[in-house]
Parts: structure tokens; sequence; C-alpha cells
């Protein structure tokens, strides 16, 4: 006869915000479902211990121009839509995404500069490729990001997308771009609890409602300092169970690009026959990163390949039982 | 409120509110309540009458009950021998002008008679059309702007109404504005004559592109601003119509704009002020006018007179300059410097350059000179921001490698700026002068070293750069948020700085008492700092002025300036609460800032102890205290001392193991100057318990601990605490203290 076992049971005192994306024509926007994310009561996947209201979700990253710099195995994964970002976008959709990223680049496909006009003109074309609720990432230079982001926000007006990534020296302009057309914004720190802390009360502070803010504490890929990532998540989770209001954004985490830089995913030659067939592992490097910090309590993977994409879906099935 | 403004405005709003209500009437009977009534390009009706009531006005007939809601915050004018305050009655008759010349222009809208047209201005074209001034501001636009207003790269708006005493001072005035990225709105006029008339006679370009916008030469489109003010707290503060409290608060702390009022002030205009004045909009007017001072209502002083005559300078180009700088110092807007003008490159690459013997054109400072810097708060009226003076010759004339005398006065003022922050902010002249490529910069107060590059000085720096650097620097971020004005003055006349070093001394000295002055009982509050906690997570350093930080890089004066400019950084002030014992020094604020800040994990913490719950320890210490059971004492090892000690572990094995966040009784970190601190484990009997000691720490503070020593009663105290030199292991070290006579032999057992 099996022993019935009392399994100890944390009462905590907070509780993740939730936070949606997305609107649908009844709220406002024009897609065909929104995403909330957040709410949790306990840390991941402890059902037996507190609410967990939605699983963790999983937005593909896509690019307004075929990224020279990607592996050429993602290149190759996305073979006939790399060029084209709204054929991308849909693609993903099919493959699986729960929210689409879109990064919008320096130049444009011809090399000429990227302009407030075209991206307004890729976004649009987006959003009518997919309904999926939408992130959309500037290049990361702060005059571009602005420029760019502050005209998106203006095309996108109503559909609650996530602008980003707002960072300690470079956010007013992006939150002020999402007060101005409702939308939500990407608050990303260098891997610190306190300055993740920080930037989401300055960002707060500028009137942005805190339901409309998630937490980009940054990470490394898996072998490249996830373990100091992995630990700065558990601590702003911890810590917002514990009642610290701050910290109660729903994490936002980019395994993607991280993984995809290790030079174990990158790489083809110079490197031991023991590590096997480059493709199987780069996608298993993507799949470990991501699976270990939803693990540490992520909200949004930003993730790149579909197959690992498909992988850490499945991982997430698995861990999302609630009985038993 | 004066009685005299409280007068005029109420007065004034009688009458505008008739003068709607009569037109009103008038067009109702005309064209019948249905008549559509818009503003062009908004979502937001009419802006104001929307978000102080609530009311979705769309028609004529909407207008009524708007217009009665607008009457019934008229009161009557006060009679003379009335005495209560007006200042209520004002306001309230402010928002009633503003509801009135809304719908006042609401009702022109429906008219065809808004936007204004100005005749004999064919250069004048705004969103409003050719030869029409612009009426309200459209959606499109506001955001446009909003976005900059609220992210900052625009500091605020001004709002001028009358007209300047000259065309010339007309387009000086705006000029000086434009040139700070302030928005100009313009409307009003004098007898006639409008600010806008006078520029439009000197060819000065307005619209949307140029950031001038003329709404109209009456008063009565001083409400389009308003109206402007009002949607963007509904659209970026996420506010909706009818929430009047929340809407004028949002505009007195976010939307940094202020009225100009030029020239004569009649009823109406008092009346429309009030109203900004219920935004938490002050005004600033160029005629003599009663001022209304006591802040409250707005971020400062409600009302302000500045006599264009009286104002101090050469001409009236110079008041007009003046006349700007006062109103944006009376709002509190932030202006930040660009660029710094000076020939070599400037950047923190550059602090830790040396300018070697050999490629140096001068110093100042060092051993054949003299190098003082001075910096000391002002009063920000007694200052001309960004004044830069020598006084006395440049280097020129000295020969290459040569050296001379010079004094950096920087003179500062600021609403948030205190005495106490003094000294912190004359220590990043350090940071701020080595910054410059080509300048190297060694010392503080009045034994600066300074050297200048032949290099820097072959490209033309000279003296007056110190000034610009530091100027462009003080007014930058983050430190603007103190300092509002500064100016700068460099001493090479001998005269001058004999007086200042004069000067000066005196106030080191002050300082000095002050500092000393400054103990944990005198003070409610000590500080915080988390900053460590990137790697020691749950470290929290509590500073009181009587135990700085262990880094040594933050004592108490430090973390209350660094908390007034950022306010949300890592150093937060800890209110002391409830003593729970003195003795250790156990308060219940540190211990509930200290559990609450450190993932939970610190559940107390005390002040002067070693062996009571003593402060957690990150691992950037200057020194390490440990107890040595065997000696009844603590030896002190400091960061530079690399040798083995008593406790069989050197300074890093040390680091390592106490490091990282913990607290362990008997082990603690602190910074150098807690050593000579009369609270320096106080509770467990002080620095007598001190065995054991780097040399260095006694080779680089001797002074410091002369005095410990005469305050701890035994003057020859640092002579009998043996160090590396004599001792390097606990049994050498028991001999030679009995030997020394070391008072801690004596002494009650540590455990
Ligand atoms: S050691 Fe210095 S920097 Fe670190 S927390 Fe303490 S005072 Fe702050």
């Amino acid at each position: 006869m099996a022993e019935k076992v009392e399994i100890p049971v944390q009462k905590w005192s907070g509780r993740v915000r939730e936070v949606t994306l997305g609107a649908t024509k009844e709220e406002g926007g024009t897609r065909t479902r929104s995403v909330t994310v957040g709410g949790e009561a306990t840390l991941p996947f402890l059902h037996f211990e507190g609410e967990l209201p939605h699983p963790p979700r999983i937005a593909i990253e896509i690019q307004d121009k075929k990224p020279e710099e990607w592996s050429p195995l993602l290149l190759k994964a996305w073979e006939e839509v790399i060029d084209d970002p709204a054929a991308w976008a849909k693609k993903a959709e099919e493959r699986g995404a729960d929210l689409i990223l879109l990064r919008l680049s320096l130049d444009d496909a011809q090399g000429e500069e990227n302009t407030p006009e075209k991206a307004k003109s890729t976004v649009r074309r987006v959003l009518a490729a997919t309904g999926l609720p939408l992130l959309i990432f500037g290049p990361g230079q702060v005059d571009k990001d602005n420029e760019l982001l502050v005209a998106v926000a203006e095309e996108a007006a109503g559909e609650r997308v996530v602008l980003g990534v707002c960072e300690e020296k470079n956010y007013r302009t992006i939150v002020a771009a999402a007060l101005a057309h409702g939308h939500l914004v990407d608050s990303r720190t260098p891997m610190d609890v306190n300055l993740a802390k920080q930037l989401i009360i300055l960002i707060h502070d500028m009137g942005l409602p805190l339901d409309r803010i998630l937490m980009d504490p940054s990470t490394g890929a898996l072998g490249y300092g996830i373990e100091y990532g992995y630990s700065v998540m558990e601590r702003l989770r911890l810590a917002a169970l514990h009642g610290d209001t701050m910290t109660q954004q729903p994490i936002l985490v980019t395994p993607g690009e991280e993984a995809w830089r290790a030079k174990e995913a990158k790489v083809e030659e110079g490197i031991p026959e023991a590590w096997g067939d480059w493709e199987e592992r780069a996608i298993m490097w993507e799949t470990m990163t991501a699976t270990a910090l939803i693990e540490a309590g992520a909200d949004v993977m930003v993730m790149r390949h579909p197959e690992s994409v498909r992988l850490v879906k499945e991982a997430i099935d698995k861990l999302w039982v609630k009985e038993g | 409120m004066s009685r005299f403004i409280a007068t005029r405005a109420i007065r004034g709003a009688n009458r505008i509110v008739q003068e709607a209500e009569d037109l009103l009437e008038k067009a109702l009977a005309e064209h019948g309540p249905d008549t559509k009534v818009t503003f062009p390009n908004t979502a937001y009706y009419l802006p104001v009458i929307l978000g102080l009531t609530g009311r979705e006005v769309a028609t004529l007939g909407d207008l009524k009950p708007a217009l009665a809601q607008a009457g019934s915050l008229l009161h009557p004018v006060p009679r003379d021998q009335l005495w209560t305050p007006y200042l209520g009655e004002a306001l309230d008759g402010g928002v009633a002008t503003l509801l009135a010349e809304e719908a006042i222009m609401g009702i022109k809208y429906a008219l065809g008679e808004q936007p204004e047209r100005l005749d004999g201005y064919p250069d004048l074209v705004t969103a409003g059309g050719e030869g029409y001034c612009n009426g309200p501001i459209d959606d499109v636009q506001l955001r446009a702007w909003g976005i900059q207003l609220v992210d900052g790269r625009m500091p605020g708006f001004a709002a001028i109404v009358g007209a300047a005493k000259s065309n010339e001072v007309a387009v000086k005035i705006v000029r000086e504005l434009q040139m700070r990225n302030i928005l100009v709105f313009l409307c009003g006029n004098v007898n006639g004559r409008s600010i806008i008339h006078q520029l439009l006679e000197e060819g000065v370009e307005l619209g949307y592109d140029t950031y001038i916008i003329p709404f109209g030469t009456d008063t009565i489109s001083a409400i389009y601003p308003l109206g402007f003010a009002t949607r963007s707290a509904l659209t970026f503060g996420g506010m909706k119509g009818g929430q009047a409290r929340e809407i004028l608060l949002y505009n007195k702390f976010r939307v940094f704009a202020f009225v100009l009022a030029l020239g004569e002030v009649d009823d109406l205009k008092y009346a429309t002020a009030a109203g900004a004045i219920s935004y938490g909009f002050p005004v600033i007017a160029d005629t003599v006018i009663p001022e209304i001072l006591p802040t409250g209502i707005t971020q400062y002083e409600h009302v302000i007179s500045m006599p264009f005559d009286d104002i101090e300078g050469q001409d009236d180009l110079e008041r007009a300059e003046r006349l700007v700088q006062k109103c944006i110092e009376v709002r509190g807007v932030k202006v930040k410097i660009a660029e710094i003008p000076i020939p070599v490159p400037y950047g923190s690459a550059f602090e830790g350059e040396r300018v070697r013997k050999d490629d140096m054109r001068i110093e100042f400072g060092g051993k054949k000179a003299r190098a003082l810097e001075y910096l000391l708060m002002r009063d920000p009226d007694e200052l001309e921001d960004g004044k830069i003076e020598l006084v006395g010759p440049d280097f020129d004339e000295v020969e290459e490698g040569g050296a001379m005398d010079v004094g950096i006065v920087v003179e500062v003022g600021g609403r948030k700026m205190q005495k106490d922050f003094e000294p912190v902010l004359e220590r990043q002249i350090h940071y701020f002068l080595n910054a410059a490529f080509g300048v190297q910069h060694i010392g503080q107060r009045d034994i600066a070293w300074i050297r200048i590059s032949k290099m820097a000085a072959d490209k033309g720096f000279r003296l007056k750069h110190f000034g610009e650097i530091l100027y462009a620097r003080f007014k930058g971020e983050p430190w603007n948020s103190i300092v509002d004005k500064a100016q700068v003055t460099l001493i090479t006349d001998p005269e001058e700085m004999k007086k200042w070093l004069e000067a000066a001394r005196e106030a080191y000295n002050e300082r000095n008492v002050r500092v000393a002055g400054l103990t944990d009982d005198a003070v409610e509050e000590f500080y915080s700092c988390t900053l460590c906690q990137s790697f020691a997570p749950t470290h929290v350093c509590v500073i009181s002025p009587e135990r700085l930080g262990l880094c040594g890089a933050y004592n108490w004066l430090d973390c209350k300036a660094a908390n007034q400019i950022n306010p949300t950084g890592p150093n937060q002030p800890i209110s002391k609460g409830e003593c729970l014992d003195p003795e250790v020094g156990r308060w219940s604020g540190p211990e509930e800032f200290v559990y609450q800040h450190s993932n939970q994990s610190v559940e107390h913490v005390t002040m002067y102890s070693i062996m009571t719950d003593p402060m957690t320890a990150c691992g950037c210490f200057e020194c390490m205290v440990l107890v040595i059971p065997e000696a009844n004492g603590v030896m002190i090892v400091s960061r530079e001392d690399p040798s083995m000690t008593p406790a069989g572990l050197t300074f890093s094995t040390m680091a390592g193991i106490f490091g990282g966040g913990l607290q362990t009784p008997g082990a603690m970190g602190v910074g150098k100057y807690y050593l000579t601190s009369p609270k320096f484990i106080s509770a467990d009997g002080g620095f007598k318990r001190v065995v054991w000691m780097s040399s260095f720490l006694k080779e680089t503070m001797p002074e410091e601990f002369k005095a410990v020593a005469e305050r701890e009663g035994v003057p020859d105290l640092i002579d009998r605490i043996a160090d590396e030199r004599s001792v390097t292991t606990v049994e050498e070290l028991l001999p030679w203290l009995e030997e020394h006579d070391h008072p801690a032999l004596k002494m009650p057992p540590m455990l």
C-alpha cells in the first residue's frame, strides 16, 4: 500500500501581475486572440502549491529583412520566407508561435537606411499576415530605436504591441510612445535584481501602468552565463512572491538570440567529433537554454528555430500538469 | 493670495462667463441647439470642458449645462472690508473662466469665426490655414510633441500672452526659448498689439515646424494651450474626462509649462492666469503686479513680477534674456548642455591618463605652485548661470613646463541644493577635469594638483575651459537634479587668490566641524546602499554619520545627495525607528529594511558590534576586522596588505570566506574611516580591542589614529598594536602583546 506523503506547501504573500499582449477586435485591435501571461502565485509548475493561471509562452523572432548574420541553420529553416517578414510571420504562426517578435533593422534589404515610413509599412504587413499579438524591437541603437519605434507605435495604435527595448539609458521615448498609443514595453536590464526593479519603477513613474510592462532581466545561453541569469530571475520571482510589488512583472527572456550566439550552436568547423551533428546540437542548445529558463520563471521566451520551439512547447505541455 | 489679484480675477471671471452666456443665447436663437460644435482634428471634444467636467460637448445645446457649471463656480467680487483668503474663490473663478473661454471658442468654430484671420500678414501659414492663426493643436501633433515632452527632449512649453516692449525684445524672448527647445505658444494683445504681430513683422516663421504657434491675438485664445495641456493628461496620463483633480495634478508635476504675461494685465488676463495656476503653471509678468510667492498650487511661486525696465542688464536684449532665465527657473525646467565646448576630446576613457613631466605644458599645484578648488552654494538669484570668468592672466606667459597658482571656484544654486552637498559636489571636480584628454588631476581642496599637456595647450586648451567643463558637467545628468544654476571663476590674480584661499579654508574648517558634529544620535535617518547586491544579493550597507559604507566610497552625506539626485536609486533613507538597544546600535528601522532588502534572509543587524548581528560583508570592503579569541581582541587587515595575518588567512582568502553578503559574528568588513569613529565596535570595547593592524593603515592615517588613541585614553596605543612587520602568527602575537602591555589583555572577555 502506498504511503500518503504530505507535500509541504509554502504560503506566498505576493503574486505576479497579469499582462495581456495584443488586442482583439472587441478590445480595440485586430488580433485574432490576445495572450495573457503572468498571474503566478507560486514558483513555476508547482500547481499543488498555488495558482498558475497561464503557461509560459513562446514568441518567434522574425526580422524585417534577411538577417545575414544569423546561423546558416536558421536561414535554412526559414528559407522560403526569410525575405518577407509578412510571410515569415505567417509561417511562424503555423510553426506554433504564441507571439511574434518583429525586430527592425538599421538598414533595409537594399542596404539603405531604414526609415519610419518603411518600418510602418513592415508593421502594417506583418499585422495583416498574422493574427498573433506582436512584439516590436528596434535595431538597438538609441536614435534609430526611438525614431522607428515612435512611428510604428502610431501605426499599430490599439494593438497592444510590446515595444522594446527600454534600457536605463534609453527608455523615456519608448515609454512615451507606448503611453500615446496604448502599447506595452519591455524593460531590459543587465542581470541584476536591483537594476531590474529600478527600471520598472522609472518606467512606472512616467505614468505607464504596471500591467503594461514586461520585465526583461537578460540572460546568458547554456554554458555562457545562464546560471547567472537564472539566479537573477529566480531571485526576482522570489521577491515577487514575497510581496515586493515592483518585481511582480511577467518575465521576458531571449534564449534564441543567446543560444545562437554560442559557439556550440554557431559553428560547424574545427570542433571535436564527439560534439556530434551540428544541426541537432544547435537546436538542443536553444532548447536546453529555454527549458532551463522556464524553470526559473520565464513567462515569454523569444526563440528562433522552429524545431526548438516544438521541443520546448512539448516540454511545457509535459510540465503543465495540474493534477496528480 | 493677493486681494488685488483675487478681486480682478473674480471680476474678470464673472464678466467672461456672462459674455459666453450671451453669445450662446444668441447662437442658439439663430442656429438652434443641434448645431455642431467641434474643434478640428481632435477626438477630445472641447478638451478643457471634457477634462474638468467630463462633459462631451458636441452641439450648441450641450454648452448650456457646461456654462451653468461655470456659473456655479463664480463668487462675488470681494468687498473692501472682507479679509478672508481669496485663493479658493479666485481659482474657482479661473476654472470658470477657462470653461467660458472654451465655450466661446466652440461657438465661434460653429459660426466659422475661428481660427482667427489676420489680415495683412501673407507670411502667416499655420495648421489653421493661410493667413489664419492656428486654432487648437490637432491630435497628431499633440502626440508627436507629447512624446517629446514626456521623454524630456522638450523641456516644456511657454504660453506668452500680450506684446513685448518692442519687436526686438519679442524676437529675443522667442529665440531664447527656442534655443532651449521649449515650445512657444502665442496669444493675447496689449491695446491691439500682439506678440504675433511683432514676430510676423520681424519675419519670424511661425508654425508647427518652428515650434512657435500663434493661437490668436485675443486673451481667449489662451484656452488652446490649456486644452493642449488637458489633452496631454488624457493621452499620456491615462486619465478620463471628468478627473479634474488628477488632470490638474498631472500637469503640475509633469508638464513644465509657464505663462509669460507681457505688458499690462487686465481683468480677463488675471482670470485666465488664475485658471493656469490651477494647472500648476506659474505666471511671470514683465509689469508691476502683486506677486504670489508661497508655493503650493504650482510647483513653485504662483505669480512673479519682473518689471521689464527694472531687470538688470545693459540693454533690452539682455533684459529679455534674463526674463526668460527667470521663467525657466521658476518652473524648474531643466535644460541640458549638449556638448562641452573644449578643443580636446572628452570622456571617462581619459580619466586614468597621466601627463608626464616631459609632455607637460604647465602645472598648477604640486611642489612649485598652489591649486585650490572650492565649490560653494549660493542663492540662485545671486548667480548668473553659465558665467565663466578668468580673474588674472592665463598661462600663456608662463614658460613651458612651468607652474602657476590657480583657484577654481564653482558657485552653484538650486532649489534642491543643500549646504551639506557642497563637499559631495566638490569632489566631482576631480572626475570632471580628469576626463579631458591632456588634463591630469590629483587631490582636492587646497592641495589639488593639475597638469595640462603640451598637446592640449597646442590645441588651444586654456584655463577658461576648466570652467566650460565644470559648468557643463554640473548642469548635466544626474547633477542637474540639484544644480539649477552654476558659474565658475578661475583665479590667477595673487590678491584674489589669497582672498579665496582664506574663504575656502574657513569653509573647509566649517565642513570638518560639521562632519565631526554629525553623529548617529543627531540624525533621524540613516541611508542604505544596495549597489553591491549585483554580486552579493543579500548585502545591504546601512550607512550612518558615524559609519560609512564598507567600500569607503559612500558616507552619509554622499548617500543623502545621491538620494536627492536619484530618488529610486540604491541609496534610500532608512528611518531609524525605535531604538531597540543603544549599546549594540540596534534600531527597528534598519532591522526591517535589511530584512526586506536582503531577500528576507538577514533578520537582524546592529551598527556597533562585531559579535552581535554584525553587518553583512559584500566583498569590496576596505578592511577586514576579525576577532582573535586568543588575544581577546580584533585584528584589522587592509585591502592593500598581501601578507599573512595572525588568523592564518590573507586578506583575499578572508574576502572569499566572509564576503558575498554573509553575516558572520566575529568578522566584519568595514570602510577604513569607520576605524576612527567613536562608534567603531563600541559595543565590544571599541578601538582598544585592536591588537593587530596592517602597517599600511598605520602609515597612511597616522594623524587620524593618533587622535583615536588620545580619545581612547591610551596615547601610545598605536605603538602597542602589532602589525605584519613584527607578528604573522597567533603564537607570536600573545607574547608581543604582553610585552607591549596591550590594554585588550585586561579587558573583559570578548566571547
Ligand atoms: S560596499 Fe559601498 S557600494 Fe557596496 S553596498 Fe556598501 S556602500 Fe554601497
